[in-house]
């Protein structure tokens, strides 16, 4: 008997945590290799990851596609992450995850204000300034500003979150679930800084 | 007590496995409705030109990439392995790739070998008449000419599950 108490004990001490955060577990990490953090939330049947991009890798990414030094200096500079959403049901019965970026808040020191999206900074563009190439590659390696996933769906893109290099900033997210709305807080995400700052 | 245990651990794993890193995903979503896949007439890097309508009858994979895409990257081996098994029972595949030239393609291609034909959609007319939001996307284009699968995001395509998907769907026609 004075066993299986202590079995039951030691299970709680060990795993009640992980059974509390099992709702929405958020981890941050850095890697180890380019000094670079992510922050990473499951919740339901939604998987987010944000990486940090340093304002110069995508600068270069957008120099090489074509972009004039002014424009990709300013996309560098505006808080770049790699995004990565995905369901994580594996079923296609599955609930279906429903995204609109336009709904996500970024609250900040200075305010709260909505994400960068793509389309009117496409749009800001001259056409003479930004060549056809140049605006596919933008188009297609941004985030998609509205998407539905399904089972086992996921994708990936770049998103800006319109502040300075190493700001820090909460971010509350809105997505549904078969229609479902749900919201969760990832807390004290932090823009990568410039690369004179790391060193 | 040896009932308590097992559950627990059954229990921290699926805990655990929920909070897994990000994976790359092996399902196909149905799609319903036999909607008519848009035809297009796109060349490949060899300069020939392939017609969506020509392939029917057949099953027909169509993935949209472009190199600087990780997911596509990661994606191609197994494309390429897939491709290896599939090819004499009737299903093509057709990666078509977004807004860049064939000498970017060429050179891509040294790192990751791609069997398949590699189409060019180079300023991404085609792209705008199909259902694809990010890269990569793939539909599977029924032998009949509809829409029947989709996959948003990466798979291994060699995987058996989606091998005996595609091969279920070329037996319907």
């Amino acid at each position: 008997m004075m066993n299986q108490v202590n079995v039951h004990r030691l299970f709680l001490l060990l795993f009640l945590p992980g059974l509390l955060s099992a709702a929405e577990v958020i981890r941050s990490a850095v890697n180890d290799a380019t000094g670079l953090r992510k922050w990473h939330l499951v919740e339901g049947n939604l998987e987010v990851e944000l990486v940090q991009r340093l304002p110069d890798q995508t600068r270069g990414f957008f120099l090489a596609r074509g972009f004039p030094a002014a424009i990709a200096d300013e996309i560098a500079a505006s808080c770049i992450f790699q995004t990565i959403i995905r369901n994580t049901g594996s079923q296609a019965a599955d609930r279906a995850v429903s995204v609109d970026l336009a709904q996500w808040r970024v609250l900040h020191e200075t305010g709260e204000q909505g994400i960068r999206l793509k389309e009117p900074w496409i749009a800001s563009w001259p056409e003479t300034a930004v060549s056809e190439a140049s605006r596919l590659a933008f188009q297609w390696a941004t985030f998609p500003t509205r998407q539905e996933f399904r089972a086992d769906d996921y994708n990936w893109g770049m998103t800006a979150f319109g502040l300075p290099p190493g700001a820090v900033f909460d971010l509350d997210l809105v997505w549904k679930e078969d229609g479902e709305a749900h919201t969760a807080r990832i807390a004290a995400v932090e823009c990568a800084p410039d690369v004179e700052r790391l060193q | 007590m040896t009932a308590v245990l097992p559950r627990s651990l059954l229990c921290c794993l699926l805990l655990l496995l929920a909070g897994s890193p990000l994976r790359a995903g092996q399902g196909l979503t149905p799609l319903p409705g036999a909607v008519p896949a848009p035809d297009f007439v796109l060349p490949d890097t060899d300069g020939k030109l392939h017609r969506l309508s020509d392939y029917r009858g057949k099953t027909v994979i169509i993935n949209f990439w472009a190199t600087w895409c990780p997911p596509c990257r990661d994606e191609i081996p197994s494309m390429n392995r897939a491709w290896q098994q599939l090819r004499q029972e009737d299903v093509v595949m057709l990666a078509i790739n977004l807004g860049e030239d064939e000498d970017t393609i060429f050179l891509f291609t040294a790192d990751y070998p791609a069997e398949f034909p590699l189409l060019l959609d180079r300023h991404g007319a085609v792209i705008a008449d199909w259902p694809v939001k990010g890269l990569p996307t793939t539909y599977i284009v029924a032998p009949d000419g509809s829409l029947a699968y989709r996959a948003i995001g990466g798979r291994a395509w060699d995987d058996s599950e989606i091998l005996e998907t595609l091969r279920a769907l070329q037996k319907q026609r």
